[in-house]
């Protein structure tokens, strides 16, 4: 009965940005992205949301984030990054199975055995012996499906994502190998969660003050980091200024 | 075949050698660069001042401010108009690209390689401090006299592209007024 859920909940998902395509005003590139008009019909309330996950970091995320960096040292910071990047290879193995990358598939199984095997996933000695990390999850595999990002969309305490991408992420939550067999997964996706805020704590604090409207700044910055996954010559198909001689 | 063996021949060493000056120009700037991020010792306003001198001299402000803006508004501006968003954008560059520099000490900045695409020179770079390091691309013209940055990516996000995201956005609450996007600008 769950795995029928599952199968319709990835339908309905799939049917809905299929539709939601014929809708938005993106251009056709593989990632579908145009940056100056990013499909955002439902703007204030993206707006709204996004205020509120800032109000909710600022009383309770972030002393929570400064405080373990400030005590946490180097390599034990390290360690736990890494302890959640492995917990994700094996959904990443079944996203290359998808995306038809056999190679990054079979690479992501042998980097999940390695490091568990010799840390727990705390240290990455798969990288150090050749097998380097490869990012994916379930909102690229749709995408390079041929599936539009649909509009812009911003998650509370989440953060920014679009239609697309958040179907990702709800399929991969149900057919993650780790999540689905650990029991207490929430523990895991909170603790998930705070370690990909720990690394972009930097980011996130020079977005507060370097920007007239750090909502269309965030927004910008999150797209282009998801047509970087997605395009290959992503850095020379950046749009250019008109050179004008000074 | 000999012919165009020599005009390849002649077109290569041409690319390498360009390739080559830029490298060079990169390798002594992107050092002044550290030198400014990592200096300590001056007051907050000389600091400032370095950074200004070291944008103006390096960055083609004219094309990314107007580039951001776009042909649309540029046309229907007057030069009064223009000439004050270029002065103001330009402070503007100078305080955001300190404050983003300003944040971070840095120890190294490594040339990894140069490529060249419609005749603008994409260097990748990886700056690097005792923590972390990060990659980064700079979006280079000749303009015959030297180089001119028009773009800085950090990792994946351009700062041009960016920056044009949040500007279109105010020109277009504004109704196209170049006036409400100075004021905007003018509050960072």
């Amino acid at each position: 009965m769950k795995t029928y859920l599952k199968v319709i909940l990835f339908l309905i998902s799939v049917t809905y940005l299929q539709i939601s395509n014929s809708y938005s005003n993106e251009d056709t590139s593989i990632s579908g992205i145009s940056y100056d008009e990013i499909y955002d019909p439902i703007e204030p309330i993206n707006r709204a949301v996004l205020n509120f996950n800032f109000f909710i970091d600022d009383i309770a995320i972030r002393p929570i984030v400064k405080t373990y960096k400030f005590i946490a040292p180097e390599p034990v910071e390290k360690g736990v990054s890494n302890f959640f990047s492995n917990l994700k290879e094996p959904i990443r193995t079944v996203s290359f199975i998808f995306q038809g990358e056999f190679y990054k598939s079979f690479n992501s199984v042998g980097r999940f055995t390695i490091n568990t095997l010799t840390s727990l996933g705390t240290f990455d000695l798969a990288s150090r012996v050749g097998m380097e990390k490869n990012e994916t999850d379930f909102g690229i595999t749709l995408a390079k499906g041929g599936i539009s990002s649909g509009p812009y969309i911003v998650i509370p305490i989440i953060g920014p994502s679009n239609l697309r991408d958040f179907s990702g992420d709800v399929v991969e939550y149900f057919v993650d190998p780790i999540s689905n067999n650990v029991p207490n997964r929430e523990y895991i996706a909170i603790g998930n969660g705070l370690n990909e805020r720990i690394e972009l704590d930097e980011q996130l604090d020079k977005v507060r003050d370097a920007s007239s409207d750090r909502y269309e700044m965030i927004k910008s910055i999150y797209y282009q980091n998801r047509n970087a996954q997605l395009e290959e010559e992503y850095i020379q198909n950046l749009p250019v200024p008109k050179i004008y001689i000074e | 075949m000999r012919n165009l063996l020599i005009l390849f021949s002649i077109f290569f060493s041409f690319s390498t050698l360009q390739a080559s000056e830029v490298s060079e120009w990169f390798e002594k700037e992107s050092s002044q660069f550290l030198e400014i991020i990592n200096n300590n010792e001056g007051t907050e306003s000389e600091n400032y001042e370095k950074y200004k001198y070291f944008i103006n001299k390096n960055f083609a402000i004219k094309s990314i401010a107007y580039g951001l803006i776009g042909e649309n508004i540029i046309d229907s501006s007057s030069k009064g108009e223009l000439t004050l968003y270029l002065d103001v954008f330009s402070d503007y560059l100078i305080k955001t690209i300190y404050k983003l520099a300003n944040s971070n000490s840095s120890s190294s900045i490594i040339l990894k390689d140069v490529d060249i695409k419609d005749n603008i020179y994409i260097i990748r770079s990886k700056i690097s401090n005792k923590k972390s390091s990060v990659n980064l691309y700079w979006k280079v013209i000749d303009t015959g006299s030297s180089f001119k940055i028009i773009d800085v990516i950090v990792e994946n996000t351009s700062y041009f592209v960016t920056k044009k995201s949040e500007f279109n956005k105010i020109l277009r609450k504004n109704r196209g007024s170049l006036e409400a996007l100075i004021s905007e600008i003018k509050k960072i």
